[in-house]
Formats: structure tokens, sequence, C-alpha cells
């Protein structure tokens, strides 16, 4: 779409942005207290969870330390301090180190586990637009029974418990057909040299096809179980947008002049795209957390089984900061998704 | 409006549009699978591997002046490893697991599977004989005693080398043991309750100076704090993610971790190297996809953990093979002796004589688990079925007598609460809680209430002493009875829930005795003393099952847990 900007425009949009991304900074602020607190306010000694039953006291000692409730006299840290200790560091993009396994930064695991994940949200993303926006638009263009067929599908697959749905592919597509892997993102030996860290890009910039169609294997049940689930939305938000914008005078008008039916749709499709965006955004967010399911399902390594798998060894630090990680990618997400609402829709500003 | 045929001319074609895309994402698929099984197909390979293992001779003396030699001549000559070169290699087996690896560092490593990955890149001094619970010597030929029983003294095997072909001397054991206890990490404990000090007395002999006499002290040595590691470790700090190992049949070649670990034959290890070249360990998150990889014949083995269910199904299936041996993990009630009504012995013995063990085998287990008797798991010496002998199992007349003396009855009824963790012990957990509230409430003179609380919020309650009956588990540290009893008895875990003079004294006598039938007829004793007080009931042992793809032999498990990869091999 190409859209000349008068320069109070883009003056305006500029100030939008502007105004949007300061708008950002407190609801992080609030996300990453009301996470800081929540940790806190729960039962259970993280410290007792970690160094087992069998640990002698001064390894609980030396752990309060190193988790900042402790002072290296041993005097507990009041938690206000400890909040504004932790903010200090937030601030200078230290989120911490890992309490298991190599006490590693957690930000450094984080960007080890967050490439997986996008891959698999823009594959499940592709695959839920697709069914989305064709079933969608089906439904609403051609009213009746089929749009209510497509409000079937949509409820249906909305209400699609991940594994299960997943378990299913698997047991049909790897056990009994065979053609597709169970579980896992690569096959042994064939990862991609790291250049972004998606292997399905970083095979075909380094050209290795192997490795490309062993990745594409790997990631077509995961993303079709993801992007089906999720498609439901889709095709919710579509059909009712395009109803809507089926009734709007310039439809009847357009095909009073004749224009063919084809360039109509293209008119109604693009007027409908505002409610279809918003989804977008709002599911790209949820692909990004609500992939936890389908990648524990599919044993897929990304951020979902790496959350879920730290809550399991209560390692605290790690789960806080990917927590805040999420709401701060969720929050930028939001925002890059209401600067495009700004673009294609001049009406909108606050 | 639109024209009935416009209407119809535009379903088709969204509906064409609709069916291509299905049609690519089918050829897609099927293209998919022929380039991928073209391109992701290992290419074969030969690999002769001609061993000669000569004669194995152990013997075993043990003299009066407390003095014990182990001999042990293990010859393996590799003639010849081939293989076809850039070809990966044939001779690959892939094991699938739920678990993870934690720290590769036998410094803070602290948990089963952890410490059966070290034992395959690794080894000790002692080590157990493969499917049995009987030490044998491993890096070490032999080992003297002195008399005062202080001083263990390790002769090591000639040309130990590590996997890079670094040769190992005494002094790498001196460096990793001292390692272990200044770094103090989770199971520094093994090494710091016991070991004064550790001297290199030549570059083949390493002696241990003990704190007191500890008859167990082989067995210390078979795990995994006491492994020497390459000198790549760093010195004072865990290396979670080391990967240069220590003498064992493996090297690590490739560590994604939560992703795989692959393991490639160690060819100077004393044995020679193993049969099997490569070992690839792949982590799911999930029982059932582990299962599904099975069945599909993604990997060969599906080793922990499986679901009771998943076992039972598998059985019957064409092609895999389900092999079961007892673990030697129990489950057990532990009651507060010192929180009403569980400080009156007459009710601690009436629940114990009422809990019905076999119930939860076979209908929350499936069979996969086994009742169990005392704390003492079966298969280890000295154990002895104290619990069943003095109230039998499920014996309802029995707790109700009891309960009677106790001042209960139907009209006064005895009033517990039962404390279970929902997610630690796996899903089954609230079924076993509630298979013993079943069996208590069967008496007609108990109500129980059940109660549960995340593990963070249990252990503390525990620790604090504020719980009266809770359910535990536990895994050994070191296969000894010593480390089924001493644990529990006036242990500050446990919130000092249990203590008995004369038990204290028994158990300490049984860990300085030298010889094990000494020591076995003071662990009978013990359990005796530890079923008439009822303060701590055992309920099951778990069984390990393992499932193998056929044409996979040398899976050989023993209640060590450990699996040791160096044995199994791909029958041609």
């Amino acid at each position: 779409m190409t859209r000349i900007f008068s320069e109070t425009e883009v003056a305006s949009l500029k100030a939008f942005i502007i105004a949007r991304a300061l708008a950002l900074i407190p609801t992080v602020l609030i996300l990453i207290t009301l996470v800081f607190f929540v940790m806190r306010v729960l039962p259970g000694d993280p410290v007792i969870a970690i160094v087992g039953m069998k640990a002698p006291p001064e390894r609980v000692i030396e752990l309060k330390k190193e988790l900042g409730l402790m002072d290296q006299a041993g005097n507990p840290i009041p938690l206000p301090i400890q909040y504004l200790n932790y903010l200090s560091k937030l601030v200078r993009g230290d989120f911490g180190r890992s309490l298991i396994w190599g006490k590693r930064p957690v930000l450094v695991e984080i960007m080890e586990h967050f490439p997986a994940t996008v891959e698999l949200a823009i594959a499940g993303f592709i695959v839920s637009i697709i069914l989305g926006l064709v079933l969608g638009s089906l439904g609403g263009w051609m009213g009746g029974k089929t749009s209510s067929a497509v409000k079937t599908y949509g409820a249906i697959t909305y209400a699609l418990f991940i594994p299960w749905i997943g378990m299913l592919f698997q047991l049909f597509f790897a056990v009994w057909l065979g053609i597709l892997p169970v579980a896992g993102r690569i096959d042994t030996g064939l990862e991609p040299p790291t250049i972004t860290g998606l292997y399905l890009i970083d095979s075909m910039i380094t050209g290795r096809w192997d490795s490309f169609i062993s990745a594409l294997r790997h990631i077509m049940l995961p993303a079709i179980t993801l992007g089906l689930v999720i498609s439901g939305v889709f095709t919710r938000v579509t059909r009712t947008s395009v109803e809507e914008v089926m009734r709007q005078d310039f439809v009847v008008a357009a095909r009073a002049r004749g224009i063919p039916e084809h360039k109509i749709l293209l008119h109604v499709l693009k007027n409908s795209f505002v409610p279809i965006l918003t989804m977008m955004g709002l599911q790209l967010a949820l692909l990004m957390t609500g992939a936890v399911l389908t990648e524990t399902t599919f044993s897929w390594p990304g951020m979902g089984t790496f959350l879920l798998e730290r809550i399991q060894y209560r390692d605290y630090t790690t789960v806080q900061g990917t927590v805040v990680f999420f709401a701060i990618i969720v929050s930028l997400v939001n925002l890059i998704v209401d600067i495009c609402y700004a673009y294609i829709d001049p009406r909108i500003r606050y | 409006m639109m024209g009935k045929y416009v209407k119809k001319r535009l379903a088709v074609s969204t509906a064409v549009a609709a069916v291509g895309i299905i049609v690519a994402l089918i050829i897609g698929l099927i293209g998919g699978y022929f380039a991928g099984s073209m391109a992701v197909t290992p290419a074969t390979a030969t690999i002769t591997v001609t061993e000669t293992v000569g004669a194995k001779t152990v013997t075993s003396t043990v003299e009066k002046t407390v003095e014990r030699t182990v001999t042990s001549t293990v010859e393996k000559t590799v003639t010849s490893v081939k293989t076809v070169p850039g070809a990966p290699a044939v001779s690959r087996i892939v094991i699938g697991v739920t678990d993870k690896v934690t720290d590769i560092d036998p410094s803070n490593a602290y948990d089963f599977y952890t410490w059966e990955v070290l034992s395959n890149i690794m080894g000790g001094l002692m080590r157990y004989a493969p499917g049995t619970t009987e030490l044998e010597p491993g890096l070490a030929t032999s080992y003297t005693v002195s008399p005062d029983g202080k001083e263990y003294t390790f002769r090591l095997r000639p040309n130990l080398y590590f996997a890079d072909g670094t040769p190992m001397t005494a002094e790498d054991v001196v460096r990793s043991v001292k390692r272990v206890m200044e770094i103090n990490g989770d199971p520094a404990w093994l090494v710091t309750d016991f070991v004064e000090d550790v001297v290199a007395v030549d570059d083949h002999t390493v002696k241990f100076i003990l704190k007191e006499p500890i008859a167990f002290f082989p067995a210390l040595v078979a795990t995994a704090p006491y492994f020497p590691v390459h000198p790549a470790y760093k010195p004072k700090e865990i290396d979670s993610d080391q990967t240069a190992g220590g003498v064992g049949p493996y090297r690590i070649v490739k560590w994604v971790r939560d992703v795989e670990l692959v393991l490639e034959a160690n060819p100077y290890w004393w044995q020679g190297a193993p049969k099997t070249k490569q070992i690839v360990i792949k982590f799911f998150k999930d029982a059932t996809a582990l299962r599904m990889a099975l069945e599909a014949g993604e990997i060969d083995i599906a080793w922990r953990t499986l679901r009771p269910t998943d076992i039972q199904d598998l059985k019957g299936k064409k092609g895999i093979k389900v092999i079961e041996v007892p673990g030697a993990y129990i489950r057990y009630i532990i009651f507060n002796t010192k929180i009403p009504p569980f400080d009156n012995p007459l009710v601690r013995k009436a629940l114990a004589a009422a809990v019905n063990r076999k119930a939860i085998c076979e209908r929350v287990f499936l069979g996969t688990t086994a009742p169990l008797y005392s704390m003492v798991p079966m298969g280890m010496w000295s154990h002895k079925d104290s619990f069943l002998e003095k109230y039998g199992e499920h014996n309802l007349e029995l707790a109700k007598e009891l309960l009677k003396e106790a001042g209960y009855s139907e009209t006064n009824k005895l009033k517990v609460e039962l404390w279970y963790t929902p997610t630690h012990y796996g899903d089954t957990e609230v079924d076993v809680a509630t298979l013993i509230k079943e069996a208590w409430e069967e008496t007609g003179v108990v109500e129980v209430t059940l109660k549960s609380a995340e593990w963070t919020t249990y252990l503390e309650y525990t620790r604090k002493g504020m719980l009266g009956a809770t359910l535990y588990g536990w895994y050994p540290d070191y296969i000894d009875p010593d480390d089924y009893t001493s644990p529990w008895v006036n242990a500050s875990w446990t919130g000092y829930a249990y203590s008995n003079p004369e038990l204290i004294k028994i158990l300490k006598e049984a860990r300085v005795k030298p010889s094990v039938e000494e020591r076995a007829k003071l662990y009978e004793e013990a359990q005796d003393i530890w079923a008439e007080d009822a303060a701590i009931v055992p309920i099951f042992q778990g069984k390990l099952a393992i499932a193998v793809r056929e044409g996979v032999e040398g899976v050989i498990l023993d209640p060590t847990m450990l699996f040791r990869y160096w044995l199994i091999y791909k029958a041609s």
C-alpha cells in the first residue's frame, strides 16, 4: 500500500509513536514489580528447595547471599531494598545469574532459547494466518451456511487442547505413517551454523539443504498444531469483519458500477484489516508465550519448555528474568502493532 | 446485490485457493519426507572392533587384621577400529530420556541421571559389577585398610589415560577429590563428612585418611564426587558444561543442553573402546513423546521415565522389549513423633498395620512397584521384612485392636491429617495418598483428611516439624544400608521427627564394623527396632523399566540404577 503523508500527518505520527513508546515504561515497570513481589509472596523457601534436604546450613547461607536475600555479613536484606537492587541491575541490562547449572547469566540462557520460539511462532503464525484469512473471508463473503460452518470451525479449533491434538498428529504422522518426526528441532549432527538462530533461515543462507529439510520436517507438526489452534480466532475475526464491511455502502456502490468482484473483495479485505491486525498483534504475543504447550508436546527447545523446566527447578532468578523478558517482548509487539494501526488508519491517534 | 453467478464464481475461486494451499502443504510434506529420508539417513559404514578379553580374576580375601585385597586383571586389546572416512559411524544407539543433566561436574551434580552420565564419561576407583550391588575394582586394582580402619590405600591401574590421551596419575585423584571438598557443592558431604585428607603416595598409589573408621568407604569411593576429572575442569568453581570428562568408556563430542548429548567411544579407556561407537541421548519434555519416538523408531531405547500405563502398553508391542528390574528407590511415610496423635506409638503401629501396600502397587503403579516392608530395600544385603513380620499386610484387625487400646472407637474416631506434595513425586502422588487414606479409614476408627502443599512449602513445613504425617521418597547416595537408615534418625530435615538412642548406637556401630556379616546383623537388629517404633513406615520400592527396540542387546540394570552405555550394542 502506498500512501503519501502530509507534513502534519508525519508530525502527528511521530508524536504518537513517542507517546506510545513512553507509555511502555510504566507498563513494563508495573509488570516487573508484580513479578518481583508475587515471586516473594509465594509460600515455600526457594533456598531449601534448591539445595535439597541434605544440604549443610552453610550452603543455605551462601545461597541466600547469592540470591540477594542476605548481605555479606549474613543479615537479611529488607524487601524494599532487594527490590531497588533488582531494579538498578535490570536497568543496566543485568537479569542476574541462574541459580543452577553453572550459574550462567539469565540473559544468555534466554537468548539461547528465544530463536527456537521465534521460529516456531512465525511458522505457526503463517499457518494460522493462511487458514484464518482464507476460511474467514470465505465465510464472510459467502454468508449463510458457509458462514456458520466457518463459525463452527472457529469455535472447535479455538477449543482444541494443544497436547491432545499434538499427540494425535504425532501418532498419525510419526508413529503410523512414519513420515514426520515425533519431536525435536533437527536431526543429530545437522544443525546449521548459527547466524540468526532460526534453523530454516540459517540453513538457507549457508546453503545446507539437508539441514533445511530436516528442520522443515521437524517444524511441520508443531507449526500446524499451533497454527490450527490459533487460526480459530483469526477465522472468527476475519469473518465478522468482512461481513460488517460487506454491509457498507461502498460495496453496494462498487457493485452498482460493475467493478469486478475480485477487486471489490480486495477493498473489502483492506477495510476489514484493522481488527484483523489487532488480533494478529495479540496473537503474536500469545504465540510467543502460549507456545509452552506446543513446545512441551513436541520437545521443542524454546522459551516455553525452558521456563517450565526452570519453574520445576525453582531457578527463581531465571524464572523472574524470563517473565520480565516476555513482558518486554509482548509490550514491544503491542507497540509495533499500535504503530501499524496508526499508519493504516490515520484516525487512530491518542 | 451480487448476482448468483458472480457469487458462485467467487466461492469456487476461493475454494480452489484453499484447496491449492492444502495440496501445496501435502506436497511439501511428502517432498519433505522423501528428500528428508534421503538426506537424513546416516550413510552406512563398517566398523570392525575385535577384542580379546583376557582372563578376569577377582580374588577377595578378608583377613583377621582388617585387611582386604581385591585384585582384578582385565586385559583388552582393541586390534582394529576402522571407519569409512567422512561417513557417520554405523554403530550408533539413540537413547531417549525425560530426565535432565544438571552439572557435568561431579563437584556439584547430585541427581541420578547426571550421575549416570558421569559414570559413563568418568569412573571411580571402585565400581559396581554390572547387574549386581557388588563392588569391584574400577580405576584401582586393589586397596588395603589400616588396622585402625582410618586409612584406605588404593593402588591404581597402570597406564590410565583421560579421553584425550593425557595420562592419569594418583595426583589427579587427589586434585579431583580436593576440588570437590573446596567447591563444597551439593554432594560434597559424601567426601567432607568422611575424609580428613587425601594424598598421593606415588604415581599409582593414593591414600585416603578418614575422620573415623567407615566400613562402607569403598562404596563411597564408587560415587561421582570421588571420580577423577580432567585437568581442564576449573580448579575452584563448578564447571557445569565442561565436556572434558574423566577416565571412562565414553567422551562427550557434542552437548546441547536439554536437546542432545552425543558420546563417542573413548579409545583410551582401560577396558578398551566399547562396542557401540556412538551413543546419542535425546532429551524429551514429555513421557508420551518419548514413548511415541520409540514406537516410530526414532530412538532405540526409551529410558527414564516412562509412565506405568505406557510400560504396560509397550509390553505387548511387536518389536519392542520391556525390561524390568528392582530399583533402589523407596517411598515411605514419616510420622512426626513429637506431634499428637503420632506421639502415641499405638497410633503409629495401628496405621502401619492398616496400610494396603499391594493395592497401591497394583492400582496406582500397575505392578511397576513392589510392596516394601523395610527401609533397607529388597535386593540389598541385610534386608529384612520387619514390618511384614510385625504387622502383616493390610492387617485391619490388628489396627483396630491397637486403636482400641489407644482409646479410639467408632464414636470417638482418630482424626489425622496426611500430607502429600502433588507434583514432586509425579502425577500418581494424589492416588497414593488416597489409597492410604482409604486403607486407614477401612478400620472404621480413623478419619483422614488429605492435605497437600507445593514441594518448597512441603519441605519447609517438614523441616520446621509442623506436619504430622508426610509422604516422602528416597534415592540412595551410595549403595549401603547406612544410606537407608542414618539419614532419618535425629535428622534436622525431618524436623527431628524420629529419634531412638538405642537405634543411634547400633547404626553408629554398624558404620565402623569391618565385616559385612557383623554389619548385616546390626542392620537386621536396626530394622526390627525401626518396625517396633513405626515412626517411619516404608510403603513401596520402585522398579526400573526400560523399553528397547528389538536388536538392542546388553541392557544390564541393577539397583544402582545407573545404565551402563558401554555394555549395549546392536545385534547385526
